[in-house]
């Protein structure tokens, strides 16, 4: 979706600048952060549609990132670059709530659709509490001052 | 592919093929020894015991026969002198002098005497003057007078006499016995000379073995018959005659080898005679008497003897099987150590393999974007756009950096897989290290572990095996590497120094990681093959056992220290030369010691 956020996440720095040039070129809204905590920081202060996060990173690595990141209860997707041989660490993101892995290097397309398809997943979920969260202001209009709290 | 380890069988060079056989041969000896000595001790003790025990019991018994025998023989002469003397009593009281001196009268006597046995030469009737007043008997002793000889005069005095053998007039050897008869006056005698052949025979030819001897002797040690050597009838014993005792005696002679009559050790029985006091002895050789001891002994020692060579031949047997079963043993072994190092090696590259992966993939991702990046901007505004023409050198800037940097990794990868061939070369633990390092480092670094080197510049090569040395570190900075899981950011600290060690002289290498330590009760086991704390698949539990088995195959040590939740220390010490043994080994297999003159292996 062009003027999504994306959030891209390695230890690499030219790789990162690298792929916020291409991501940029295909419309998309690119921070570039080179490491796991910086991402976290990140997060907590914008918002993001889609986190491109690599696994093996010096300090907090890729599983500890991902697991942060859902603690923070966002509706940001997470895909997972990584360049290590061995898939198992890739899958085992999966399963703590990653959307997805691709394997370095790829090609940009690919990674474009894989990033197309944690959006729309993302914005699927968004609706749907969106929807869910409408339902009870309807039936109850105090609670819109608890669901919609007012930004910062 | 065949594998050289599936086919590389422990076939040693000949020299230290030599060492091992000579080891067996110890081993058999000291087997064979050990197993003689458990058998023999107690069968030794057994006979021992037995044989004592039997000798003792057996000598009893013969020597008990022995005494049954003398005491019957001598009842059988007490009973003939008793038997004749009671005759003549008999005689000398039923008859008168006139009656025996009658013509023929003592003739009929002296018949009825000798009627069931021969025993007496001749019977005389002698008067109180010593005169003969009848004489039956060959020789002419009419007319001899008897008054002055010593029998004449005992019987005078005692009534009832035996004399000892002695000459007398008719110059032969010969005893009486005399019998007074006093109830009449005048007193006269009756007088009968025992004949010598026949008291002789009844004394001597008593069958004792081949070497029984039988004689009488009297109290002056003269003898009474002859034995059948060492000495004649009057003749002198060449023994001790001693006191008079009762009962009978059996004791054991010596033997007198350095006399002029030498005899052999002997048994002796000797036993007084109630009347005369004449003393009866049995000699015989002692070998001839305890012959069925003595035999007996021997089939003891035959079966002794035969029983050792069994028991030699047994333990002999037994040992050789049980010594090729240890070498079959030993081969089995040798063999699967060698599999193990193989295997061991191929998981540490396997390893390495995976992490270098990941630092090819890494700068193979930046190529593509670099790619994609010039792609993109020429689709925008074709390459004679001014942006194009700026990104263009850069991007091929970056794509130079990032294949070299793969070409790196590949050549250093590269020259880890080439050394699989186990090699005694010089090596520059500095260097090495470095190597190793460079290869692990950027995947180290991704895991946020920073390599610490102190490498001084002043530290000697040593001749040691790469391939192996290879594995050892390659496994020892995995681990420490690995130890970190958990932990955002750690260090690993390598530092090599010079140093003697049991009198050798070396370097010893420290690879101190902070990682998250050892437990106390794991320390004890982490060079136990297959003991892993690593989840399953990630770890083989054959690193550490195999660096053991490798670092001390080097002549080496290896020492582990451990904190937990501060880190892990091992310290290894290797020799500037490898051990004598290794170097044959490999001299055998590979020649690989041509490399490396003799002067080296004395730095």
């Amino acid at each position: 979706m062009i003027g999504s956020k994306i959030l891209l996440v390695d230890d690499e720095v030219v790789f990162t600048d690298n792929m916020s040039k291409l991501l940029a070129h295909r419309g998309y809204r690119v921070t570039a952060v080179n490491g796991g905590e910086a991402a976290i920081k990140a997060l907590e202060e914008g918002d993001f549609d889609v986190v491109v996060l690599d696994l093996k990173m010096p300090g907090m690595d890729g599983l500890t990132t991902l697991k942060e990141i859902k603690k923070l209860g966002l509706f940001t997707e997470t895909m997972i670059l990584t360049g290590h041989g061995a898939i198992d660490s890739a899958l085992e993101a999966v399963k703590l709530g990653a959307y997805d892995y691709l394997t370095k290097p790829c090609d940009i397309d690919d990674l474009v659709a894989k990033i197309e398809g944690a959006w729309s997943k993302k914005d699927t979920m968004h609706k749907k509490d969106l929807g869910e969260k409408i339902q009870k202001v309807v039936e109850s209009p105090k609670s819109a001052f608890t669901l919609f709290p007012r930004k910062k | 592919m065949a594998n050289a380890a599936e086919h590389a069988t422990p076939e040693h060079p000949p020299e230290l093929a030599a060492e091992r056989t000579a080891n067996y041969r110890r081993l058999f000896r000291r087997f064979v020894l050990l197993t003689i000595l458990c058998s023999f001790l107690p069968l030794l003790l057994v006979g021992w015991g037995i044989n004592i025990h039997y000798t003792r019991f057996a000598r009893q018994r013969m020597m008990d026969n022995f005494r049954t025998e003398i005491d019957h023989h001598r009842r059988v002469i007490e009973l003939f002198l008793e038997d004749l003397s009671a005759e003549l009593q008999l005689v000398a009281l039923t008859h008168t002098r006139e009656q025996l001196v009658a013509q023929g009268n003592l003739h009929t006597v002296f018949g009825l005497i000798n009627r069931d046995q021969w025993s007496i030469t001749d019977l005389g009737v002698i008067g109180e003057d010593g005169r003969h007043l009848a004489y039956v008997g060959p020789h002419d002793l009419m007319d001899k007078n008897y008054r002055e000889t010593f029998w004449f005069k005992e019987v005078m005095n005692k009534g009832l006499y035996i004399s000892d053998m002695f000459m007398g007039f008719r110059k032969e050897p010969h005893f009486v016995i005399a019998v007074l008869n006093s109830r009449t006056n005048p007193r006269w005698i009756l007088r009968a000379t025992i004949d010598t052949e026949a008291f002789r025979s009844l004394v001597e030819n008593v069958q004792i073995g081949q070497t029984g001897v039988v004689y009488l002797v009297n109290g002056d040690g003269i003898f009474q018959t002859s034995p059948r050597y060492f000495g004649e009838i009057m003749g002198t014993t060449p023994f001790p005659v001693g006191e008079e005792h009762d009962g009978t005696r059996v004791y054991e002679f010596k033997g007198n080898g350095d006399g002029p009559q030498p005899l052999p050790r002997q048994v002796v029985g000797q036993a007084w005679l109630r009347q005369p006091r004449w003393k009866l002895v049995v000699r015989q050789d002692f070998k001839e008497a305890f012959a069925q001891v003595n035999h007996a002994n021997r089939a003891m020692l035959i079966f002794l003897h035969v029983s050792g060579l069994t028991i030699l031949a047994v333990a002999v047997l037994v040992t050789r099987h049980m010594i090729a079963a240890i070498r079959k043993r030993d081969l089995d072994a040798d063999r699967l150590n060698q599999q193990l190092h193989q295997t061991g090696k191929l998981a540490a590259i396997g390893q390495l393999a995976a992490g270098v992966a990941h630092e090819i993939n890494n700068p193979l991702a930046i190529v593509l974007t670099e790619r994609q990046i010039l792609l993109d901007m020429a689709g925008n505004g074709g390459i004679a756009e001014a942006a194009f023409q700026e990104q263009f050198p850069q991007s091929m800037n970056q794509i130079h950096t990032q294949v070299l940097r793969c070409k790196r990794i590949t050549q250093n990868l590269l020259r880890f897989s080439r050394r699989t061939q186990s090699v005694i070369e010089p090596v520059d633990l500095s260097a090495f290290l470095g190597e190793i390092v460079e290869l692990m480092e950027r995947e180290a670094r991704a895991g946020g572990v920073k390599f610490f080197e102190e490498f001084p510049a002043d530290l000697p090569t040593i001749l040691s095996d790469p391939s192996q040395l290879q594995q050892v570190f390659l496994n020892l900075i995995t681990n420490a590497i690995d130890a970190h899981e958990g932990k955002p950011y750690g260090s690993v600290r390598i530092t090599t120094a010079s140093h003697r060690e049991k009198g050798m002289d070396g370097v010893r290498i420290l690879i101190a990681d902070s990682g998250c330590g050892i437990p106390a009760e794991n320390l004890e086991r982490i060079y136990e093959p297959f003991f892993t704390t690593k989840p399953e698949g990630k770890g083989t539990g054959l690193g550490l056992a195999i660096c053991y088995s490798i670092v001390r195959r080097l002549g080496g040590t290896m020492e582990v220290t451990s904190q937990v939740g501060t880190g892990t220390t091992f310290t290894l010490f290797l020799p500037a030369t490898p051990p004598r043994e290794l170097l044959m080994q490999l001299e055998g297999t590979t020649g690989a010691l041509g490399a490396c003159p003799a002067e080296t292996l004395n730095t």
